[in-house]
């Protein structure tokens, strides 16, 4: 315990200051002054508030009881290990009993909606909360307990909050022929590869084109100058299609 | 009375009964305050014994979204002793790059408030940041909205 936990902790933390790099400063300041209990102390709070995983439980129980001596040893000793293993069992982001719980590769508990929140929330740079180890959908594994009436993954699952939660896109999955023909069929006209008369014929399908504006309105006139314009620009064009 | 809460303000609840119960070492959170608004807390602390800032107190205000833990909370000196230290401006902002780009839901502001007890420890002379008067002329006054460059990513 001590310090060599509380380096390790810095570098889960990877804490990056200023000017000067937090290491050195730190290990400078405490070979200075040898007094500082303080940083002897960092590490048991820190572990307290994160709620631990699997992985540093260990250290966890350790912290735990050294606590538990200082604030108080008379307590039931029952109670105190209930409430550690309940401990052991929060979400590292909602400090709550994990709800749908899922772990990372790195060992760290989290309710699937936590995470899968957390996933959204930084989806081009996904990193375990606790440790910074590189997460994604697939890196965790879900948790089934015995009383789970139905085993079913909870990263299936739409996650229940917030209320406005999109559900995850599954990339390539939703590929469909016409809703993709058609992004390339649109290319192709606007690119204006084939005739003019075409291009205006095809364009329109499927929505009725708009009746001719009355004589002597400013809509005709409008019309009448841009179906000039657009004839003069498609002469040009299949001019330029034929000279060159 | 815990259904009707929204999940950040459960979160916000239960860290500030653990850091009423035990707070690191020198701080302390206006436990009346915070219980009125969840989501602005003002949290007193001291200058760790045997560093520069020994004998010194400061306030730190937090403010925090709906969106929290998922969204940092806003961090900022307050009040009328602002250290004086590289990396804090003299309008209370802090260079802490836990509080912006770093920031994980696994945090918490007990581990904040450590980091900038920390921060503060580690301090060998007291200095203001080299570009303060144009900072705090011309920043936000949201610490978050600015773009803070963290020098020595080597850590």
């Amino acid at each position: 315990m001590g310090w060599k936990s509380f380096q390790k902790i810095k570098n889960k933390l990877q804490w990056k200051v200023g000017h000067v790099s937090f290491v050195q400063r730190v290990t400078a300041a405490s070979k200075k002054n040898p007094s500082l209990e303080f940083w002897k102390l960092a590490p048991k709070t820190i572990y307290r508030t994160q709620n631990m995983s699997a992985s540093t439980s260990e250290e966890v129980r350790e912290t735990a009881s050294s606590s538990s001596r200082g604030d108080g040893g008379d307590k039931p000793n029952t109670k105190e290990e209930e409430k550690k293993e309940d401990n052991l069992l929060e979400c590292n982001i909602c400090l709550d009993t994990a709800k749908d719980a899922v772990v990372s590769l790195c060992g760290h508990l989290f309710c699937w909606p936590c995470l899968h929140q957390w996933l959204e929330t930084r989806p081009n740079r996904q990193v375990c909360p606790v440790c910074k180890a590189a997460i994604s959908r697939d890196k965790v594994v879900p948790l089934y307990g015995r009383g789970s009436t139905k085993q079913e993954d909870p990263r299936d699952k739409v996650p229940p909050r917030p209320a406005g939660q999109r559900t995850e896109p599954e990339p390539g999955n939703n590929f469909s022929g016409f809703g993709f023909g058609d992004g390339g069929f649109h290319m192709s006209f606007g690119i204006g590869a084939f005739p003019f008369g075409f291009f205006t014929s095809t364009f329109n399908f499927g929505e009725p084109r708009p009746n001719v504006s009355p004589h002597g309105t400013p809509q005709y006139m409008e019309e009448q100058f841009l179906s000039k314009v657009f004839l003069w620009l498609a002469m040009l064009f299949i001019a330029w299609l034929l000279l060159a | 009375m815990t259904s009707a809460m929204s999940p950040s303000e459960r979160r916000l609840q239960k860290e500030l009964m653990s850091l009423i119960k035990d707070p690191p070492p020198g701080v302390s959170v206006d436990a009346e305050q915070a219980e009125q608004n969840l989501l602005q807390w003002t949290i007193h602390m001291e200058g760790a014994t045997g560093t520069l800032y020994e004998g010194e107190s400061f306030q730190l205000q937090f403010k925090f979204s709906n969106k929290y833990p998922f969204d940092s909370p806003e961090v900022t000196f307050v009040g009328s002793n602002i250290p004086v230290h590289p990396h804090v401006y003299s309008n209370g902002h802090i260079c802490l790059s836990i509080l912006t780009d770093d920031w994980s839901p696994a945090l918490s502001v007990q581990a904040v408030c450590l980091s900038i007890v920390s921060m503060l420890s580690s301090c060998r002379e007291k200095q203001q940041p080299p570009d303060n008067a144009f900072y705090v002329k011309t920043c936000n006054k949201n610490p978050k909205k600015t773009k803070w460059w963290y020098h020595d990513d080597s850590v």
